[in-house]
């Protein structure tokens, strides 16, 4: 089916992906941006032990760690513009991309939640209490105290959640978002040379993770001792 | 002056305080004896109301809260009139010694920092850790942590220091650094309520020694009085079991 190999498809391809990076890391920043809001929220009801709110945050939390990314993207990408007919929303017209960095924000909020809680979790109520002590208010103890010790127990995690959102923004093609995987598929198909197009993407994709990693690792050293303060 | 009275507290079913009177003076130090479970904990706590007593009336200086009306307001200046020595130290473990004595002055009474750095580091001097000042809590020994937590708890100058065994997590050979601190500030006129377990600490450090058991207190007095000729049966029994070579001696 394919055309026979030839190494220089694969330089070319590699350049022709680089303005693609710009669009994929849009997703990846936009998703984790809404993830870390939706997560802190979600993670909320957790925390504090709240009634009604804890199952629905449990539910969300199941729903989307426990089902395939591309089956989210789907139900998303065509159930939610059927929905919002019902309220009298247009939503045929919307750009995919709009749906993609939702399903994938949302995604990485269940993630970014179960992260929240654990690295809050991980500073021991005695802190707190200590803090309470010297005089200081809830918030006060928890942006003082808590935040700081709790960033730098869930740096490493967040790193790996950049990392495996990184990966899934190739499933965003699927909804005809042209982003480096869609791209190159595209190149791959109508010029027949198959491998090279995905030679060039898996070097792109492992280029930007090997970059995102290695920044990553550079502020979790800086974070390591004094949390935030450091930053 | 410090004034507790009717103090009640629960945890489910379970009654754990049921019904403190105290009263402590100024400048006096206060040794808070009695079995595993008698509450003492649980009373140092409903103090600076980490633990929300379910009803009493805990008053300090000049200030006054009534456990079953107030507002979160009213809470807040209560913790500013004491502070609290933790058993397991509870440092900030993201701060040095010097940030951990400095947080409380700063975000809280609001004194500049520079004024507040000044303060820590002539308390952290005057607790032995003048060298410490940049050292993490991770960097630190059990004895030492808790000498900054003492440093700690003195920068808010408060009304009266809550101490809950604050030498019992330390190993033995560190004991002496912790209580010979504690017993400098005694000496400086600063009121303490301390709740402990060591007895010779207690009768030479004490003004007053309070004895609980079952969530009351079964007896108070002078510590000479109370440890020689104690006139209630359990704390006899208390004493006795806890000083097993035949009688107390001084
Ligand atoms: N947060 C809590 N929830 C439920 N029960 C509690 C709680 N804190 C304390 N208790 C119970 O209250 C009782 C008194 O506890 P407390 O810690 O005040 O005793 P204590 O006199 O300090 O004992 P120890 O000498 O062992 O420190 C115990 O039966 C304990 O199990
Ligand atoms: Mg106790």
């Amino acid at each position: 089916m394919g055309a026979t190999f030839d190494f220089s498809f694969v330089f070319q391809y590699f350049i022709k992906l680089l303005p693609t990076i710009q669009l994929t890391l849009l997703i990846v920043a936009s998703a984790i941006a809404i993830g870390l809001v939706v997560g802190f929220l979600v993670a909320l009801p957790q925390m504090y032990n709240i009634p009604v709110l804890r199952r629905v945050s449990q539910v969300y939390i199941s729903f989307f760690r426990g089902t395939p990314i591309l089956i989210q993207l789907f139900l998303f990408y065509y159930g939610l513009p059927e929905m919002l007919k019902l309220i009298a929303v247009d939503a045929a017209r919307w750009p995919a991309l709009y749906f993609v960095i939702l399903t994938y924000g949302l995604h990485s909020g269940a993630f970014m939640s179960e992260m929240i809680r654990a690295a809050v979790a991980s500073v021991d109520r005695g802190q707190v209490e200590a803090a309470y002590a010297v005089g200081m208010t809830g918030p006060q103890a928890f942006v003082r105290i808590v935040l700081p010790q709790a960033f730098a127990t869930a740096l490493p995690v967040f790193s790996n959640l950049i990392i495996a959102s990184l990966k899934d923004t190739s499933l965003a093609f699927s909804v005809g978002v042209m982003e480096l995987t869609g791209k190159a598929s595209t190149l791959a198909v109508v010029s027949r040379h198959l491998i090279e197009a995905y030679i060039s993407l898996a070097a792109i994709y492992f280029i930007v993770s090997f970059v995102l990693e290695r920044l990553l690792r550079l502020l979790e050293q800086r974070v390591q001792k004094r949390g935030l303060a450091s930053l | 002056m410090i004034a507790l009275s009717g103090i009640k507290k629960s945890f489910g079913k379970n009654e754990v305080l049921s019904g403190i009177d105290l009263k402590v003076n100024r400048g006096e130090v206060v040794a808070i004896l009695g079995p595993s479970g008698s509450g003492k904990t649980t009373l140092l706590r409903c103090i600076n109301y980490l633990e929300k007593p379910d009803s009493g009336v805990i008053s300090i200086g000049d200030f006054k809260l009534n456990c079953r009306q107030h507002g979160k307001k009213d809470v807040h200046a209560l913790r500013q009139k004491s502070a609290m020595v933790f058993q397991q130290y509870n440092l900030f473990r993201h701060k040095t010694a010097l940030e951990n004595v400095m947080e409380g002055l700063v975000v809280v009474r609001k004194v500049s920092k520079a004024e507040a750095r000044e303060r820590s580091i002539a308390l952290l001097e005057k607790v032995g850790l003048g060298a410490k000042l940049n050292a993490y809590p991770s960097e630190l020994s059990g004895g030492q942590q808790q000498r900054v937590g003492i440093a700690r708890a003195l920068a808010l100058n408060p009304e009266v220091i809550l101490f809950d065994e604050p030498t019992s997590a330390l190993d033995p050979e560190l004991v002496g650094e912790v209580l010979s601190v504690i017993r400098q500030i005694a000496e400086e006129g600063i009121t303490m309520i301390i709740v402990t377990h060591e007895m010779g600490f207690a009768q030479e450090v004490a003004n007053h020694v309070v004895f609980m058991d079952g969530g009351v207190i079964v007896e108070e007095g002078e510590p000479k009085q109370l440890f020689r000729y104690p006139k209630e049966e359990r704390t006899q029994q208390f004493l006795k079991r806890i000083t097993p070579e035949a009688g107390y001696s001084i």
